[in-house]
């Protein structure tokens, strides 16, 4: 069971070695077929993701949440996946057309995008990258300007007004995410995600990094624009901030790369802190499942608890709070690090 | 300490997962209502003693009563009493009023209807329409020669969507029936005819729709004849 996917991969390179493909060519296809896998993981993914946020919020505010169609309303998001695919494509007058059409791709792209380095079990990272975390971050935070795009291009207010909202929060709250992250590299001492599971082999680094995995989540909330920090979409102010004047599929792309992000970043906070694939009896692929959809239903349980945040409120509490907070844990990590060797535990 | 606060509303919400949901699955589950749930309004013809109170009491005009004066005993009696609940804002006014309690709110809370006039509850006193009055012979007569008429339209009606059901009733060949059909279709005097007598007589009918049949053959065979 453990090796079930590599043993695929490594049968269809054979195959098609035996075809007469160059070893080249076979690696291309095997990537191609890997990057089709992924996406159909994600959409199938979402399927299940929408209808058990749903259910967490509906049990979180003693209600049922869906329970019509399908044991326990599972078939509810398929239904609404319909309803959204059958839509009429509306796009407004007074649109940037190319903007406002290509702001939902490039945002499913650049969050399917970051699975490339995740690794999903034992050795089985897409693309086994020596900057692993710094890829991670970087492509993570290309997501903003697609918010910009589609709040610009919609040509209304309150989209733009979401869009700028996006974009200060998103870029804030950048820094401790990324500065949360580096104690966890200054410990493993590799930016590769594979070695840093591998140095998680004794102990998780929740427990080395608490303060670490505390902003990590905090700044992860805000970058995925969750509640309680949704500040771009804010129903109750902006309608749905860039979000208003999409409707139908191009809405549902926006909305598949939220959850698609979702998953990414819980499935990072898995590997970095909680051990990533290791774990005992089950195969590797399985606990890294588990792990992730620990972090979401943690993430899930956060954003039905707590109100939105004020805009500025939630500004000062990155730059006053979590920056200072996240570089004192950095000047922590690295003095315990030379304590550490100086005594010679390490 | 920061954060306690937070703390406490995880903990909340965390408890509330596991607690009793409170969504009643309505139309298969029905909520618990209490007795003095006021739903539809209901009368009671029975025990009415066209007293009108209610009617005199009700803000919003929702209840009419019209009552005639029984000259052996020279005491009002109800003719007929309507509801139209469109206007009831369930004051309970009228229920409260009420000597005789025949009025009375259920628990019927599902009061939509397809059309506007069946929101109305109209009761009529079969003891009162027999009562001695002037007035109220003709109007039965009149009642009777409407419901003949309306009968006489249904069942043209059922001859012109559906003759084929209506007439195998009379005749006992399906080739035959098919052929009045057409007939009757071509000649609204003769469906009016036999529609007429099937409400009546049913034997002669069948005699007349034999007749009919045998007519139309016949008809047909000279015009065969003369083609050729």
């Amino acid at each position: 069971m453990e090796h079930w996917f590599t043993n695929i991969a490594g049968a269809l390179v054979h195959w098609l070695m035996g075809l007469g493909v160059p070893a080249g060519w076979a690696d291309l296809i095997l990537l191609i077929v890997q990057w089709v896998c992924i996406i159909g993981i994600v959409t199938l993914n979402i399927l299940i993701l929408i209808w058990l946020e749903r259910k967490v919020a509906g049990f979180v505010q003693m209600r049922l949440g869906p329970n019509r169609l399908g044991p326990f309303g599972v078939f509810q998001t398929v239904a609404d996946a319909i309803k959204l695919l059958t839509k009429q494509d509306l796009i407004p007058a007074a649109v940037d057309k190319w903007v406002f059409r290509t702001a939902p791709l490039l945002f499913i792209v650049i969050a399917v995008m970051l699975y490339v380095v995740l690794p999903m079990g034992d050795g089985m990272a897409i693309v086994n990258l020596n900057v692993g975390v710094l890829y991670f971050i970087s492509v993570g935070s290309l997501s903003t300007i697609c918010l910009l795009m589609a709040g610009w291009g919609s040509n209304n207010k309150w989209s733009l007004l979401g869009a700028m909202r996006a974009v200060a929060q998103m870029i804030s709250y950048e820094i401790p995410l990324a500065f949360s992250l580096l104690g966890v590299v200054m410990i493993a001492g590799s930016l590769n995600l594979q070695d840093i599971v591998a140095a998680q082999h004794n102990i998780w680094f929740i427990l080395l990094q608490p303060v670490a995995f505390l902003i990590y989540f905090i700044a992860a909330t805000a970058e995925l624009n969750r509640g309680p920090f949704d500040m771009p979409e804010a129903e109750s102010e902006l309608t749905a901030g860039p979000y208003t004047e999409y409707s139908g599929m191009r809405w549902a792309l926006f909305f598949l790369a939220e959850y698609t992000n979702l998953v990414a970043v819980s499935a990072l906070a898995a590997t970095i802190f909680l051990g990533g694939w290791q774990g005992p009896w089950l195969p590797s692929w399985l606990w890294i499942i588990i792990k992730t959809y620990f972090v979401m239903m943690l993430f899930f349980w956060i954003k039905w608890t707590f109100p939105r945040i004020r805009m500025d409120h939630l500004m000062s509490f990155s730059w006053k709070v979590l920056l200072p907070v996240s570089l004192a844990n950095i000047l922590i990590t690295g003095a315990g690090i030379h304590l550490f060797r100086l005594m010679g535990w390490c | 300490m920061y954060g306690k606060g937070l703390l406490k509303g995880l903990g909340i919400t965390f408890g509330h997962t596991f607690e009793k949901k409170y969504t009643i699955q309505y139309p298969e589950q029905m909520p618990h209502l209490e007795n003095r749930f006021r739903g539809c309004l209901q009368f009671e013809p029975d025990k009415c003693i066209a007293c009108g109170l209610c009617t005199k009491t009700c803000p919003n005009g929702v209840l009419t009563l019209e009552t005639v004066k029984d000259p052996a005993t020279n005491k009002k009696q109800p003719v007929s009493y309507t509801i139209n609940l469109q206007y009831c804002m369930f004051c309970n006014l009228c229920v409260e009023i009420c000597p005789k309690s025949c009025l009375y709110f259920d628990h019927n809370f599902e009061l939509a209807k397809y059309n506007r006039e069946d929101i109305k509850m109209h009761y009529t006193f079969p003891a009162a329409a027999a009562a001695p009055e002037s007035g109220e012979k003709p109007a039965e007569a009149d009642a009777g020669e409407a419901r003949k008429a309306k009968q006489l339209k249904a069942m043209l009606a059922a001859l012109s969507t559906n003759p084929a059901k209506v007439l195998n009733k009379l005749l006992e060949n399906e080739e035959q029936t098919a052929i009045l059909a057409e007939v009757l279709a071509g000649d609204e005097k003769k469906s009016a005819r036999l529609a007429e007598l099937m409400l009546g007589d049913r034997d002669k009918a069948k005699k007349v729709a034999i007749a009919m049949v045998n007519k139309e053959l016949k008809d047909r065979d000279k015009a065969e004849g003369g083609e050729k």
